[in-house]
């Protein structure tokens, strides 16, 4: 009720702004809201921008509309953006017509109603890996199909190493861990980089510690959790990590294990390609759980979603353009350019067939666990925040890593 | 309520000192009456300006207000069916453990900034004003660092300040002192941020105020040399008090800028380490926007006490300009 | 003559080492616009591209020119709406005295504290219904209200300073209150009409939040949208980032300096009329 008197209001406003501004506006404007006036246009939003115009990806996106007998409208928008503008273009009613979101928005969008169960769209999911769809599950309904996934693991620069005379194998638990990283700053190299930065990235990169210790994201305050907070905290002081890892995103530790002189960094499965570029020798080695074993790692990437709208005739395209976007042959080939893991075992296989150094990342996949499954679903976010800032106030030395849990888990109740 | 004009009264009196003296000031006489006519033109002109402010200011201030005073959540943002909850998101804000720093660094970020960006700017302002070769030159070439987007300029520094790759501490330990953590310590991010803020701000003082140097009449210089004044007396006799109406309103914008710089300490620190360099800008952010489940309402409290405080500061101005007039 | 000859020779190097100081940050852009991936967190940095690489301007001289037109374009539609709009209003403020005009001041200096990222979801709404998103004249109207309220400020504060007596002196010969603006108070004002220009043409040149929400996706988008294709969601590209910022600064660089030029010749004009 409230919005449409709203928007009477605006739009009275507005018939004067256009006498006023017309002038200046009658060049340029035609169908600029996101449906377009043409019903034959569909559009879609992505969290892209790196992909140009004639990219394999705009060309699949465009493919995809000609086989629907529709035309594509494709607009990219930076990731940590797109969230807020699907909430803001919902609100108005103009939602994209296929919205592709990472995977922990999902269940934010699921809870707000902008986004269609796959009981209304129809999209068939039988065939995506059970631990990658969970993320996009909540309270029993799914929300989309992932388009990829990634996740996390520990590089290692094989040169570093034998100069350190680090035996890789050796490494299997935390103790062993950092035994290495001792041995590595004992020849006068640097140990290990991460991201520590205070937003969602330094969860993402915090997790595997956090859950191979055996902790739960209900309660952060566990001795468990201690334990992982306090081996990232003694890295710092023993200098066995940098102290630029609190305010390192991913990208910039990347470049510092780039740099050719950390043993260890610990990225994800994007980095493959950069990782051929370096110019050193590198492998890949799960992230080790406390007590051995590999820890679960969370799993990143995007789904396909189609939100709610107000002609629900469109969804029949919609969900025909999203099972394009998600069919074998596309998913094999979108996977490979953003460098991510398929999400169903068919594609696992052919990628890895192609490519042997895919596989310990496939590998990681399949044990990941999403971030807001467990039906945490929207409590997620919450206590993801106060997660990084526990871990900011741990390592800048603001809190010992107990105190600033304890806070963590009381602001997240 | 006529600041304005005493205010324009108060300033053509100092600066007729030199061209008309002959001519008694008329403000004493004018104020009492405006002309019906001058009100006309005077809301003619003023027209186009505040049809505008009404069509583009007044929606999204209506909507910050409205965000502020209802319990918004991600549902009822885009279903539009918050309740209405009054007072209650401003008092969670009142309640929240960051409020007192969020306020003690936002007035320590504000006042250091503001006063070194000033002085600074008032100081390049009245070098440049020399004209000697490349000035002009120079002087544009200040104007940079604001081509850049502020990502960029924010990411650079970040870059140079970095603990251990950051060119500040190769060039630190180049003469023997250790590094610093400038954004991974919570002593020292709050500074790092109000270093790369000044960097931002200064240009800005440097024009508007050369600006106004610019508009002071050469002859008052040449009547006070031959009266024998220095250089020193020249600039706080003439210079300082004729600049003053430009640097108050200098002052002002700054102030109101600086209240809102989100963007440098957002993409530099996010407001930390643990909460060391927020502010009620990246706090206001942090919350609308910061984590995947926006509060928007919080959020919009927060911004709606900038408003309030850049309220308090814009009356006080007018006050402080008042009261130069009468006196 | 020898003498301050010398002594301006001391300005000028003066003024270059604090120019030189004031644009290190630009300079450390340059250099990792050059930089290799691998060098880029090197320890310590290098001061200069030893191994610098080109790849970055190779993208971006690719991809990035169309963007930068749109930037002008929009740069300049905002300078000429900004002064329209403003340079009467601060003339009525400063000289006229109307009714209410000190709280229309109150209005402007609450107007700006408006956050950006709100007046962007306030535009969204409005543009959806008249059709203006993704447009440039829409863009053009959105970051024009970056400047307006700066705008009457300035021009306030500027214009009281015009002596009274000249404009007594014009309506006593009759003039109107409009050509007293237009040939008297506008030419008079020229540092200020190029002080408001200059911010308005940098605020929109480098304004990110309203471009993202009202012309993402559009056929034309300024170069600060450009800069997004290097931020992937797990990855920046680096030296492309900053070598966009270098190619987009330049030819703003070039129109600073002439405008700036600009004011130092306004201003010997007006001094030989004095």
């Amino acid at each position: 009720m409230r919005r449409t008197t709203g928007r009477r209001l605006t739009s009275a406003a507005l018939t004067t702004v256009v006498a006023v501004v017309g002038t200046a506006c009658s060049s340029g404007s035609g169908s600029s809201s996101a449906k377009g006036a043409d019903s034959g246009t569909y559009t879609i939003w992505d969290p892209y921008p790196q992909f140009a115009k004639g990219s394999a990806w705009a060309k699949l996106l465009d493919g995809c509309g000609t086989k629907a007998g529709v035309k594509v409208k494709r607009t990219a928008f930076d990731t940590s953006d797109l969230s807020n503008k699907a909430l803001l273009a919902a609100q108005q009613d103009n939602s994209a017509d296929v919205l592709i979101v990472d995977n922990p928005v999902v269940s934010t969008l699921a809870e707000a109603g902008v986004l269609t169960t796959t009981e209304e769209n129809k999209l068939d999911t039988s065939k995506v890996d059970p631990n990658l769809l969970a993320a996009g599950q909540s309270g029993g309904k799914t929300y989309g199909t992932p388009v990829g996934a990634n996740t996390l693991a520990l590089y290692y620069n094989k040169k570093v190493l034998k100069e350190a005379g680090v035996d890789i194998a050796s490494v299997e638990d935390w103790p062993s861990l950092t035994a290495a990283l001792a041995k590595v700053k004992g020849a006068g190299k640097k140990g290990i980089t991460f991201s520590a930065i205070g937003t969602e990235e330094g969860s993402f990169q915090f997790l595997p510690w956090f859950w191979g210790s055996g902790a739960e994201l209900t309660e952060l305050d566990s001795a468990q959790a201690e334990s992982a907070l306090s081996l990232w905290k003694d890295w710092l002081t023993q200098g066995y990590a940098p102290n630029s890892v609190i305010n390192n995103t991913q990208t910039t530790s990347w470049q510092e294990f780039a740099s050719g002189d950390y043993a260890f960094a610990e990225n994800g499965t994007w980095q493959l390609a950069n990782a051929e570029k370096a110019g050193f020798d590198y492998g890949v080695l799960p992230i080790p759980a406390s007590g051995g074993g590999n820890a679960a790692s969370p799993t990143g990437g995007e789904f396909v979603t189609i939100p709610v709208q107000g002609d629900t005739g469109r969804y029949a395209v919609s969900q025909k353009l999203a099972t394009c976007l998600t069919s074998t042959q596309n998913l094999y080939d979108t996977d490979n350019t953003l460098s991510y893991v398929a999400p169903t075992g068919e594609v696992q296989d052919k990628q890895v067939a192609a490519n042997a150094a895919l596989r310990p990342w496939v590998d990681a996949v399949k044990s990941a666990k999403g971030r807001t499954s467990d039906d945490l679903g929207t409590k997620y976010p919450k206590i993801s925040e106060q997660m990084w800032k526990a871990v900011q106030a741990a390592l800048s030395g603001a809190q010992s890593p107990k105190d600033a849990l304890a806070k963590a888990q009381s602001a997240a109740q | 309520m006529n600041h304005t004009t005493q205010l324009s009264d108060r300033r053509s009196a100092h600066g007729g000192n030199g061209a008309a003296t002959a001519v008694p000031p008329p403000a004493a006489a004018r104020a009492g009456r405006r002309p019906a006519s001058q009100q006309w033109a005077a809301w003619g002109f003023l027209a186009p300006v505040t049809l505008y402010l009404a069509l583009f200011y007044a929606y999204p201030l209506y909507r910050n207000i409205d965000l502020s005073l209802r319990n918004y959540t991600v549902r009822s943002f885009v279903q539009g069916d918050a309740p209405f909850t009054g007072p209650q998101n401003y008092l969670t804000v009142f309640d929240d453990p960051t409020f007192a720093p969020a306020l003690f660094h936002t007035v320590v970020f504000t006042a250091v900034c503001l006063v070194a960006q000033y002085t600074l700017g008032l100081v390049l302002a009245v070098f440049f004003n020399q004209h000697f070769r490349l000035s002009a030159t120079l002087r544009a070439l200040f104007l940079v660092p604001w081509l850049l987007p502020l990502i960029v300029s924010a990411s650079t520094w970040s870059w140079m300040l970095n603990s251990d790759s950051g060119v500040v501490n190769a060039l630190l330990g180049a003469v023997g002192i250790g590094p610093v953590n400038w954004l991974t310590s919570p002593s020292w991010s709050l500074t790092s941020v109000i270093i790369a803020n000044i960097w931002i701000g200064v240009p800005f003082n440097l024009v508007v105020l050369y600006s106004g140097l610019q508009s002071i009449p050469a002859s008052l210089y040449e009547a006070a040399a031959l009266d024998g004044a220095n250089a020193w007396q020249r600039f706080w006799r003439i210079t300082f008090p004729l600049l003053r109406p430009v640097s108050a309103i200098t002052l002002l914008l700054g102030l109101v800028y600086t209240l809102k710089v989100f963007d440098i300490i957002w993409i530099m620190t996010k407001g930390g380490p643990a909460d060391s360099s927020t502010t009620f800008a990246t706090w206001s952010y942090q919350l609308g926007f910061g984590n995947l489940l926006p509060a928007f309402g919080p959020g919009a409290a927060v911004g709606n006490l900038l408003v309030v405080a850049a309220l308090v500061f814009g009356l006080i101005y007018v006050k402080v300009q008042r009261k130069q007039a009468l006196s | 003559m020898n003498r301050s000859a010398s002594r301006s020779w001391w300005k000028t190097a003066a003024g270059l080492l604090l120019t030189a100081i004031m644009l290190f940050p630009v300079y450390w852009m340059l250099n990792v616009s050059f930089t290799r991936d691998q060098d880029m967190r090197k320890s310590p940095p290098d001061l200069f591209p030893v191994n610098g690489t080109l790849d970055g301007y190779r993208k971006v001289l690719d991809e990035q020119l169309p963007y930068l037109g749109t930037s002008l374009v929009i740069g300049l539609g905002t300078v000429l709406l900004t002064v329209a709009l403003s340079a009467p209003a601060g003339y009525a403020l400063a000289k006229l005295r109307p009714r209410g005009g000190g709280v229309l001041n109150f209005v402007l200096l609450a107007a700006q504290m408006i956050p950006g990222i709100i007046m962007a979801m306030g535009f969204y709404a409005i543009y959806l219904q008249l059709g203006l998103l993704q447009s440039v004249p829409g863009l053009i109207v959105a970051d024009s209200t970056l400047a307006v309220p700066f705008g009457v400020l300035i021009f306030t504060a500027f214009m009281s300073g015009i002596p009274g007596e000249l404009l007594q002196a014009a309506k006593t010969d009759g003039a109107g209150a409009l050509r007293t603006f237009w040939s008297i108070v506008l030419p008079m004002s020229r540092n200020a009409v190029v002080t408001v220009s200059l911010f308005a043409f940098l605020w929109s040149w480098s304004d990110f939040v309203l471009a993202s929400t009202l012309a993402g996706g559009g056929a034309h988008e300024p170069i600060t949208l450009g800069i997004y294709h290097y931020i992937g969601n797990n990855n920046q590209e680096w030296n492309a980032i900053m070598a966009t910022a270098v190619v987009a600064s330049l030819p703003a660089a070039v129109i600073l300096v002439l405008a700036q030029r600009y004011v130092a010749a306004g201003v010997t004009a007006g001094a030989v009329k004095d």
